[in-house]
């Protein structure tokens, strides 16, 4: 992939090119307190895009994947009925879209456009995203202790599936096209060759970054392995169904999650609205079926469920990638301490009763 | 665009969250995670809130019934016609013939005006929001024994609490966001000691799980407390400080025993001693308990206050009393005076001085009677209200203590304000439909007294206005002269009237995450926990709770019927009905159950030969109903609980007997075909 320089002072003009090309931007911008949020980029606002700043906590799929969404509209029309879809045009860039959440992007391409069925309203939302990849090196702003993107192998800075990726290396940034489309960009002059010594620091500066996360001897390997041998008990399914309160808040903040619900509106006297909007597999009756019966009734077994779809072999053989990608976002909305990192960690110390079952003997 | 911080309007922990919009739109919703009460975190009913707002069978209108049926009116004649029948009846039966119920999810604002429109425009008291029923009893218990009727401490103390009692409230269901930090709190060190009837989603987290029979409380914390004193745990330095009234409390203690209240109370003498050390010997512990649609005697409420004192659990962090408020502004309204026994502060109406300084503030007399409450209006056994204004209030739907639907039909006159034409405003005479969330600035007031701006991120739909916007229409109609421009004004004048909002001007609540009275103009940052000052009264008193016995089962009715209320609560709520998520997930007993249902517990059941879904019939003295069976193990052993939607049921079982407690002894029998 090519890289190249620009001056710290250059970087935000990414911005300007991307709207002079017709991109509605979206940047991030600090709330209040710690609260931070993508936002379209505005004249005003231009000059208060944050470059680091933590993860806004409204995942950026809302851009591929809207948290609500108008599908099609039925219009009664002298006893004639008319569908209309409703699609969605217009090109988008998300400028600082951190690597947990471009790996997050690629997981619902695959889930989306990467079988049978392409769907065709996140197609639309997605052909004409363009993705500014921010690599997170401020370990102070950037990264929280939720984060655990190098247990998830996505970041901190992202390999692929991204159009440019941007790197802070103090009075310079490096910027690297990761498609043609950002390469095109490379025109513009405030884009330079770098040197060896570019590339040497780029690599310092990411071992230096790893080292702010916690442990990462992860079990993450051995949790895909016993998930998808169903080897955990489900005495440990139900200590941890015992702290979730059916909120799913993991679901929605989630880069990688994709359930969704379908309802059918009246709007006016003629007219009828079908929208989709997102849902989650924590929730009871996501599953509960005409008729009554719901294979998922109790809340362990819906805990159960979600961390198969996030880890077992089945799902990330499908894909093509696994269904968590470290942001850390369901460790911080979880009201029970039940995401992922907690998750990980009581499958770990519940496997000690394994131990008990050891075919040793005298 | 997602940059006002705005706080939910659905539960009485008022999470801090995001509302996004697109074009006029509500599209999306995310918690804030610097907000101090809860840290990123939201329940289903807060991830789904944009649906609601965005929902399309909103009233466009003012409806006035013509010949039994609603036409759309403008809001001049909807408005000149409300003013002129108000007076007309004020003028032919006097102003208590009129009543003004609102809920506790109104705003400060329409709060506050709602009772001054009552009370300084018409001339009642009879000022009452809809959960006043159950929660009157712990305002007065709290004035009476603390001298204020709010949760001691705040939300996130709970971090630093190193015992915390959780008493008969689910949170999980009900106030999930304390729910979880109950949970963190526990994963942290705490322990948790749950008391309750029921088994729910926290007790099994519980250290200690006392599964108490119904409404045996007062019994539990009486023999708690006579633990602690013979085992000389008490916090005497506290006590000898700060409470009045501790000697009569001991000489009643002795009336306890452990071993009868084991029994009475069915949990092991053993678990009671144990809770009692537990708690007495924490640094710091709080107790939360719920004051909505849970019948709480005074005397149960008392008990616990008792035990508070006596483990000197108030005035320090991680420590205190919660009597959480389950709807959003249910602490708010009360602070607004929607009480007809109290004036906006809580000063009661009785009070001469108290009427004389709000009389200065107004400039108008008000009535000296105190009025009736939402529980004797809607029932209207005498048939003496004859005109109603419901602000936002759908007693038909959600009050299960009088068959509101035939009262309603009585009245001469009705307003109802809301979004929806709801089961109360079919009987209307007026509808004033209003802006919802999202498209006014209105503040409200969570369970830990945290004052807070709701902002508006969108415009109404065209010609709909504040609630409080259209009571000062009215109130301008009927001669007043008030002047409110914006829902800040009305914030500025309710700063004169009530002491502890002096400080709470929109100004200062917009500046962080709102404020938590008392917010004073010497205190503007507002107040995290109450009563730390010692400054050498004894602010707090004990008051004994004599030993209360309980009528043990019968043979022939050997369970105990419990009419719960407030845990199905959200099933009937009208917002929750339109959005498709949360429908789904608050009704899905209704549609595992269309017929309606009874809990029981899975033993039980086992030994009638009943299983999950069959028929049975419940047969008290006065009475028999036939309803179907769900089986929970969430129920204890012994007892049967009917939700409070089961109006039918809950007639035929007890009969001629309108007035019964909440626990009825019964027997269970399978019903054959």
């Amino acid at each position: 992939m090519k890289a190249r320089i620009l001056h710290r002072a250059d970087v935000l003009k990414i911005v300007d090119l991307l709207r002079q090309q017709g991109y509605e931007v979206l940047a991030p911008f600090c709330g209040r307190g710690r609260d931070t949020c993508f936002e379209p980029v505005t004249d005003q606002n231009r000059d208060q895009i944050q470059i680091h700043l933590p993860n806004p906590y409204y995942p950026p799929k809302r851009f591929v994947f809207p948290h609500i969404e108008r599908l099609m509209k039925f219009e009664r029309d002298n006893g004639a009925i008319r569908i209309e879809p409703v699609y969605e045009e217009g090109k988008r860039a998300i400028f600082g879209i951190r690597s947990c959440d471009v790996a997050g992007i690629y997981h619902l391409d695959r889930f989306y456009l990467g079988r049978d069925f392409r769907d065709i309203y996140y197609e639309n939302h997605r052909k004409n995203l363009f993705l500014v990849n921010m690599v997170c090196t401020d370990v102070e702003r950037d990264i929280n202790d939720e984060c655990f993107c190098v247990c998830a192998d996505t970041g901190p800075a992202a390999h692929d599936h991204f159009d440019l990726q941007l790197m802070d290396m103090g009075e310079e940034f490096m910027a690297v096209a990761g498609t043609p489309a950002g390469e095109a960009l490379f025109a513009d002059p405030i884009f330079r060759k770098g040197t060896d010594a570019h590339i040497a620091k780029r690599h310092t500066i990411l071992d230096d970054v790893r080292k702010r996360f916690k442990t990462t001897t992860s079990w993450f390997s051995a949790t895909v392995r016993y998930v998808s041998q169903g080897d955990i008990l489900e005495k440990t399914w139900e200590e941890i169904g015992n702290r979730c309160l059916e909120c799913g808040g993991c679901t929605y903040v989630c880069p990688a999650c994709t359930c969704f619900t379908v309802s059918d509106r009246q709007v006016g006297p003629n007219e009828f609205e079908r929208v989709r909007i997102w849902d989650a597999c924590a929730l009871s009756g996501f599953t509960r079926m005409a008729g009554g019966f719901n294979p998922r009734k109790a809340v362990h077994d819906r805990r159960n469920r979600r961390f198969f779809r996030k880890l077992a072999h089945y799902f990330i053989q499908r894909e093509l990638s696994m269904a968590c990608v470290g942001c850390g976002r369901c460790a911080a909305v979880c009201h029970g301490d039940i995401g992922m990192p907690s998750v990980v960690e009581m499958i770990r110390r519940a496997t000690a009763e394994m131990d008990k079952n050891e075919p040793v003997s005298h | 665009m997602a940059r006002s911080l705005t706080t939910c309007s659905f539960c009485g922990v008022g999470c801090g969250l995001y509302l996004e919009t697109a074009g006029n739109q509500v599209t999306g919703v995310y918690p804030s995670v610097s907000h101090p009460t809860n840290a990123g975190r939201i329940c289903v009913r807060g991830w789904h809130v944009h649906e609601i707002a965005s929902s399309p069978d909103r009233l466009k209108a003012p409806l006035l019934k013509k010949n039994g049926k609603f036409q759309e009116v403008t809001w001049e004649e909807a408005l000149g016609f409300t003013a002129t029948r108000l007076q007309e009846i004020r003028d032919q039966y006097g102003p208590d013939a009129l009543a003004f119920l609102n809920s506790p999810r109104c705003s400060n604002e329409e709060a506050y005006l709602l009772q001054k429109l009552a009370r300084a425009v018409i001339g009642t008291n009879n000022v009452h929001h809809g959960t006043g029923v159950y929660c009157n009893n712990s305002i007065n218990v709290l004035i009476e024994m603390l001298g204020v009727p709010a949760a001691t401490n705040s939300i996130s103390e709970l971090a630093h609490s190193e015992v915390i009692v959780i008493d008969g409230v689910d949170l999980a269901r009900r106030v999930p966001t304390i729910g979880g930090a109950v949970l963190r709190a526990k994963l942290g060190g705490a322990r948790l000691i749950v008391v309750g009837t029921r088994r729910h989603r926290l007790a099994e987290s519980a250290d200690l799980f006392l599964q108490i029979k119904p409404n045996t409380e007062a019994l539990l914390y009486g023999a708690m407390a006579k633990v602690i004193e013979d085992r000389g745990l008490a916090n005497l330095q506290f006590i000898k400080a700060r409470c009045r009234n501790h000697e009569t409390f001991l000489a009643q203690l002795h009336q306890y025993d452990l071993l009868e209240a084991a029994e009475g109370c069915g949990v092991a003498a053993e678990l009671i001693e144990a809770a009692a050390i537990t708690y007495a010997r924490a640094k710091s512990a709080a107790l939360l308990y719920s004051t909505s649609m849970e019948e709480r005697t005074r005397d149960s409420i008392r008990a616990v206050v008792n035990l508070t004192l006596l483990t000197g659990n108030l005035g320090k962090r991680g420590a205190g009393i919660f009597p959480l408020s389950e709807q959003n502004n249910l602490q708010g309204v009360c602070d607004m005076g929607m009480l007809p026994d109290r004036l906006p502060g809580y000063q009661p109406v009785a009070n001469g001085s108290a009427r004389g300084a709000l009389e200065a503030i107004w400039k108008t007399k008000l009535p000296e009677n105190p009025g009736v409450g939402s529980r004797s209006v809607l029932a209207n056994a005498q048939n003496k209200t004859k005109a109603l204004w419901l602000c936002r209030y759908d007693p038909v739907s959600t009050a299960s203590f009088a068959d509101v639907a035939s009262s309603l039909r009585q009245l001469d006159f009705i307003v109802v304000q809301h979004l929806f034409m709801t089961d109360s405003a079919q009987h209307a005479t007026v509808v004033l439909p209003t802006t919802a969330f999202g498209e006014e600035q209105v503040s409200f007031t969570n369970t830990e007294r945290r004052i807070q701006l709701a902002e508006q991120v969108i415009e109404p739909p065209a010609g709909l206005t504040p609630a409080w916007e259209q009571i000062t229409r009215v109130a301008r109609l009927l001669g007043a002269d008030w002047s409110y421009q914006t829902a800040s004004d009305v914030m500025e004048e309710i700063g004169e009237v009530v002491p502890f909002y002096s400080g709470a001007g929109y100004d200062n609540l917009s500046r962080e995450y709102g404020r938590q009275w008392p917010c004073t103009k010497d205190r503007p940052l507002g107040t995290q926990f109450l009563l730390a000052e010692d400054n050498g009264e004894k602010p707090f008193q004990f008051v004994p709770v004599p030993k209360p016995s309980y009528a043990s089962a019968s043979r022939d009715f050997p369970l105990t019927l419990v009419f719960g209320n407030s845990l199905y609560y959200w099933n009937q709520n009208v917002l929750i009905r339109h959005s498709e998520t949360l429908k789904r997930e608050y009704r899905i007993l209704s549609l595992d159950y269309p017929e309606g249902f009874v809990e029981i517990n899975p033993d039980d059941a086992k030994e009638l030969s009943i299983g999950d879904g069959g028929k049975i019939r419940v047969c008290a003295d006065s009475g028999s109903a036939v309803s179907t069976a769900r089986v929970t193990a969430e129920v204890r052993k012994g007892t049967v609980f009917v939700p409070y939607f089961e109006r039918e049921l809950e007639k035929q079982i007890r009969g001629a007997s309108r007035d019964g407690g909440l626990l009825v002894p019964v027997r269970v029998e399978k019903e054959i075909a």
